[in-house]
């Protein structure tokens, strides 16, 4: 009998302590798999993990962490499988994908004349933006930025070096802010494409 | 700090990551270094707006999945608890058998030591203190020996040699022994449901004698013979219960 209330106060302790993060978890999964329906999914199937190896978990550290890791860890090992995105685990494929993706054009201009973001930016964008980045570099972006965690506790989730974090959390942001910017200035052109349509639409009723 | 170590310090920086040494260092530079801190400023900027949108922009947990992810972990809870359940009880079933079936080694090992003394005391033929063949005799000559009465059962077709008193281990027992048809012995003690033994005879061996025991109240009776087992229980069916066991000594053959 004692057993069982132990197994029940351990259940309200284990609620108690995911409730506040779940929001965050949704959030994250939402990025990481870019589909309501997985995100759910990996929603469900970390919690469930953490639950199973709630024993586990040593008490009066770091539960938001420890949760997290649980997250990519379900996410790189199921959910990568079915999306068709490659693991970056080969130094030489990880080397060309990021020699793609930040070409020293794409650096130097990212470096060099930084632009002011535009306030207003529209959050779909943004997320939009986040989604594009390859997937080691989209998980540290999401962690700092999405969830304001510290590289230390990155380093901990993502058992990687806190120099690592840094470096990807470096070039992750210079892409996701080239992107912006190129979007702001694409909505820019459309919009003067549109006002000179306009005109010419009016030139051509007046001409009518 | 040059400007070149700045970028490099620029994220740690703005993410509130450097100790209070190099952040003054940083501070130190972008208090002279307008280019440094013009781009300082619009990464701080940019960092904000994104972290924001980003943050913003970001749905709340539906409440289905988190009533779905809850239920889960309730009903896994339950089948956990159920199954420890299962198996606590499954111990407890296996220890309770285990127990019983120890007990229940101990209590037959226990009657064994008793069928054994009284087996070997019958063979000794010790030399017997009353000489007559009536169960009344008998009983009379045992008033007041022994702290229980003693009842002497009216065997048919089986005539009394005499009795003295004995032991059975350390118990003092009654002692009657019968000389025809077959010569047998039987012992009568009282005994504080040592024996395992109820009132339906049970038939145990021992030094070449088959021995047949059965209790009434706080009296064990145990009766050594050398007759076959198979004779023994065709000519042994008293009713449990009964306080007088009848009989019918003669082999299986003559009878009926």
């Amino acid at each position: 009998m004692l057993g069982f209330s132990r197994t029940n106060q351990s259940r309200a302790d284990f609620e108690a302590l995911v409730s506040p993060w779940l929001d965050g978890l949704y959030a994250a999964a939402l990025r990481l798999t870019r589909n309501e329906r997985n995100a759910e999914d990996l929603v469900q199937d970390t919690v469930m993990r953490a639950w199973r190896f709630f024993e586990k978990f040593e008490k009066g550290t770091n539960f938001r962490a420890w949760l997290f890791k649980i997250l990519t860890n379900t996410f790189i090992n199921s959910y990568r499988r079915n999306t068709r995105e490659k693991s970056l685990q080969d130094e030489s494929e990880r080397q060309s994908v990021e020699a793609q993706f930040f070409s020293p054009d794409t650096t130097e201009q990212a470096a060099n004349p930084e632009e002011y973001l535009l306030d207003r930016v529209m959050r779909e964008d943004v997320l939009k933006a986040i989604d594009g980045l390859p997937i080691d570099f989209r998980m540290v972006v999401i962690l700092a930025d999405l969830q304001e965690f510290s590289y230390k506790e990155i380093a901990e989730v993502l058992d990687i070096p806190v120099g690592t974090v840094m470096s990807r959390l470096f070039r992750g942001r210079k892409a996701l802010q080239k992107t912006l910017v190129d979007a702001e200035r694409q909505g820019c052109a459309a919009q003067a494409a549109e006002a000179i349509d306009l005109n010419a639409w009016r030139e051509r009723k007046k001409l009518g | 700090m040059n400007c070149r170590e700045l970028k490099t310090a620029q994220t740690p920086y703005l993410d509130g990551e450097l100790i209070a040494e190099a952040r003054q260092d940083v501070e130190a530079h972008l208090a002279t270094c307008p280019a440094c801190a013009k781009r300082v400023e619009i990464e701080r900027h940019n960092l904000t707006v994104i972290k924001q949108a980003s943050q913003d922009g970001s749905p709340k947990a539906p409440q289905t999945l988190r009533s779905r992810v809850f239920d889960s972990v309730r009903q896994d809870d339950t089948r956990r608890r159920r199954v420890r359940a299962i198996k606590l009880s499954a111990a407890a079933a296996g220890l309770t058998l285990a127990v019983v079936a120890a007990n229940h080694q101990y209590r037959a090992f226990q009657r064994s030591l008793f069928e054994r003394d009284a087996a070997l005391r019958h063979a000794r033929q010790f030399p017997l203190e009353i000489q007559k063949p009536h169960a009344q005799d008998i009983e009379r000559w045992f008033g007041g020996k022994l702290d229980y009465p003693v009842n002497v059962p009216r065997f048919v077709n089986a005539t009394a040699a005499g009795a003295r008193l004995l032991q059975v281990r350390d118990k003092p027992a009654a002692y009657i022994r019968y000389d025809a048809p077959r010569p047998m012995g039987l012992f009568v003690y009282g005994d504080d449901h040592e024996v395992d033994v109820g009132a339906e005879p049970a038939v145990g061996s021992s030094n070449g004698f088959n021995v047949v025991s059965w209790r009434n109240g706080d009296v064990v009776y145990q009766l050594v013979t050398d007759l076959e087992e198979q004779d023994i229980r065709e000519l042994l069916p008293p009713p449990p219960g009964a306080t007088t066991p009848v009989l019918d000594v003669r082999p299986a053959a003559l009878q009926r």
